[in-house]
């Protein structure tokens, strides 16, 4: 087992959390009967990956192996790095035709073309999600394995999400699949995050949405707490109008756990109170952030509790209407109730 | 008000010893400001809390006036606040006996079993009093004190330079004139503390000052409208020194509680400022009022910021709170951390708190 097999080997175990070692390992079902039960869980995780490190070198594993346990870790736990989601445009006519094989063949060829040495690993997770760790390595070097890329993409829909990209190899990644999936271009999404579950979810409206209605009785009936009847009796409709229209902008039940939106903010300031400021030619550049542990929630609850007046129609609303969280509002640039996202089918 | 539990027997307990207080002073702080009694609560004090106009910021180059490395060590650091009531035989002549007792009161506190987070369970500990010249702005004011402490291990060699692990100032700025001169003889009023460094020295220090100087010390937040003020006066610098950007940080009470952080192009904040400046300058048409800035004028310009924001994301900030302000000539957090980066701009930052601080005072 060379260094860089041994290296990536102790990264993964510095990695993985004590407790899912043993489950791990036993999906990667490369250790005999007798050498996992020589693995004691109880010891530190530096005793394991010391014996470990010795197992794999009794079984003469290479980095292909290796590389194997990591994909089984990041499948398992995808929310420990930042992923972009990018989007395939232009489809060609036979794109619905393009099945699991057919892709993995085509994206190998593809991309061994466009970088000589590359190491390229697929797998098909059970969700019908497509699971690409990418090894880049040039004309010269072999493929670096500490720094993989990890791609992500359903297949019948334009969706990719990526991990670390260079700007570099971006271009080379984005020929090999737009080739492979019978699309014609693609482009970035503006939606990242930690959680891939997230941002699959609200990219793939995958979430409990809720449509307009005219009648929103049927929503009244989540009553919060009965405190105060009389006050209750007033507010109670009003509260229900609220509620609707948030869930409605923001979608209800559990939303995607969304953590941050970046706005950049590029228009003119219009005061009708200050002469000076709304006469002035050039924008008001200004950058705001929105934080939160669950984005999306923070935004539903300041709608119905009337912090946001008309979430329906305010930029917040975007987030989920167009699966993006990150903006760059002009004064050019289309209003955001005025359009809306295709399905995709 | 902050008092720390201890075996050793102790002066007479804190309410006496404010009614004492009481009855010396002559004029209390609020009366200063003409509220009507002074033992009841005075709620229409609180529409005018701080100064309601304030001179300008104008930059003061005190660097040739304050040794530098005082200044170094006050621009690098972000400082926790506190007010300080009166200090009460404090003389500025006696720093090194100061400086003996205090690191006398540390080790017996060590010795009794009081835990020290400070790495080096061996070391001892130096204290070091010294007086910040330069600073005081007016004749009132008294000298600001600095105070160091430096860890002392036990097999130090002469040339090692000690560490400082805690360092710690009282200063007066600015303070109001006609409170200054009401306190009776022997009190020294040096209202605002600041402490950088482990929290167990911080109260160690605090709880001998109060037992030595008969004082009492309380947290001292920075509420909405003074980080309000100071956003005002740091875009008001913006032409003297480039602010790279202004930026705001709300918390909206919702569940999950959601960050804003607003961040503004200092050459917009700047233009938006002097829009609202013009207009009140237009109005009066005073020379001497050019120099000094009104509240309204800082509540609307942070107006103004907020409704351009309420524009795009119909949200209204007014509903969460403003929990820090920074720029590249300071920061400040509503929870009172204090970073003051541009040495040009600290007596005025530090004219502000002071009066912060006076006004908190319980008296």
């Amino acid at each position: 087992m060379d260094d860089s097999a041994r290296r990536l080997l102790q990264r993964i175990m510095r990695r993985i959390p004590a407790q899912m070692l043993k489950p791990t390992l036993d999906k990667w079902g490369r250790l005999t009967a007798a050498q996992r039960q020589s693995m004691d869980f109880t010891e530190s995780k530096w005793a394991l990956t010391e014996k470990l490190l010795a197992i794999c070198e009794e079984n003469e594993m290479t980095v292909k192996h290796i590389t194997e346990l990591e994909m089984i870790h990041v499948i398992e736990n995808p929310d420990h790095c930042m992923w972009y989601a990018l989007q395939l445009m232009d489809p060609e006519e036979d794109v619905h035709s393009v099945e699991l094989t057919q892709f993995k063949e085509q994206f190998k060829s593809h991309l061994r073309e466009l970088i000589r040495h590359v190491s390229i690993k697929i797998k098909k997770h059970t969700d019908e999600a497509v699971w690409i760790r990418i090894a880049w390595g040039d004309s010269f070097s072999r493929p670096n394995h500490l720094k993989p890329t990890y791609v992500v993409h359903h297949l019948q829909t334009p969706y990719v999400f990526v991990t670390s990209l260079t700007s570099k190899l971006k271009p080379l990644l984005s020929q090999a699949l737009v080739l492979s999936t019978r699309y014609q271009a693609i482009k970035d999404a503006s939606l990242s995050g930690r959680k891939l579950t997230a941002i699959r979810d609200l990219l793939m409206r995958q979430y409990q949405q809720v449509f307009p209605t005219k009648y929103p009785s049927p929503l009244a009936e989540n009553d919060q707490n009965a405190s105060n009847i009389l006050i209750n009796k007033e507010q109670a409709e009003l509260a229900a109008s609220r509620h609707q229209k948030a869930c409605e902008a923001f979608g209800d039940g559990m939303l995607p756990q969304l953590q941050s939106a970046v706005y950049k903010l590029e228009t003119k300031f219009r005061d009708h109170t200050n002469k000076t400021m709304t006469e002035r030619e050039e924008a008001f550049r200004c950058v705001v952030k929105f934080a939160s542990t669950n984005l999306l929630e923070s935004l539903r609850h300041c709608a119905s509790s009337g912090i946001a007046s008309t979430p329906g129609t305010s930029l917040l609303s975007s987030i989920p209407l167009k699966g993006r969280n990150y903006f760059v509002i002009t004064d050019n640039s289309p209003g955001p109730s005025s359009q809306t996202r295709q399905p995709s089918n | 008000m902050e008092r720390l539990q201890s075996s050793v027997v102790r002066t007479p307990p804190n309410s006496t010893v404010v009614q004492r207080r009481s009855k010396s002073y002559r004029q209390s702080y609020r009366s200063c400001l003409g509220a009507p009694s002074r033992l009841g609560l005075t709620p229409g004090l609180t529409a005018r809390r701080l100064n309601s106009s304030r001179r300008a910021l104008k930059s003061h180059v005190i660097t040739e006036k304050v040794n530098p490395e005082h200044l170094a060590l006050l621009v690098k650091t972000e400082w926790r606040l506190s007010y300080v009531t009166p200090l009460h035989q404090f003389r500025h002549t006696q720093l090194k006996r100061y400086s003996r007792q205090l690191s006398a009161f540390i080790a017996a506190e060590k010795q009794q079993g009081v835990a020290m987070e400070v790495e080096g369970s061996q070391s001892g500990f130096r204290v070091s009093f010294s007086v910040v010249q330069g600073l005081a702005a007016t004749d009132d004011d008294a000298e600001t004190v600095l105070i160091q402490i430096y860890s002392t291990p036990v097999f130090a060699r002469q040339d090692e330079p000690q560490k400082s692990v805690w360092s710690g100032w009282l200063t007066c700025i600015n303070g109001n004139p006609e409170y200054l001169e009401s306190l009776p003889k022997g009190f020294t009023c040096l209202p605002l503390f600041g402490g950088s460094g482990a929290e167990v020295l911080t109260s160690l220090v605090k709880s001998w000052f109060q037992r030595t100087f008969d004082c009492c010390f309380g947290p001292l937040e920075i509420n909405h409208t003074s980080l309000q003020w100071l956003a005002a006066l740091w875009t008001n610098c913006h032409t003297e020194s480039n602010l790279q950007h202004l930026k705001m940080i709300w918390t909206l009470p919702v569940v999950p509680p959601l960050q804003v952080t607003y961040t503004v192009n200092p050459q917009d904040a700047w233009e938006l400022w002097m829009s609202v400046r013009k207009d009140r300058l237009e109005r009066t048409e005073e020379e001497a009022e050019a120099g000094s800035i009104d509240i309204e004028e800082v509540v609307r310009f942070v107006q103004g910021l907020k409704s351009h924001f309420y524009r795009h994301f119909r949200l209204d900030l007014s509903a969460g709170n403003l929990n820090q302000v920074s720029t590249t000539l300071g920061s400040a957090k509503s929870s009172g951390k204090i970073k003051i980066s541009n040495s040009r701009y600290m007596i005025t930052t530090l004219t502000l708190l002071t009066e912060c601080a006076l006004l908190k005072m319980p008296i």
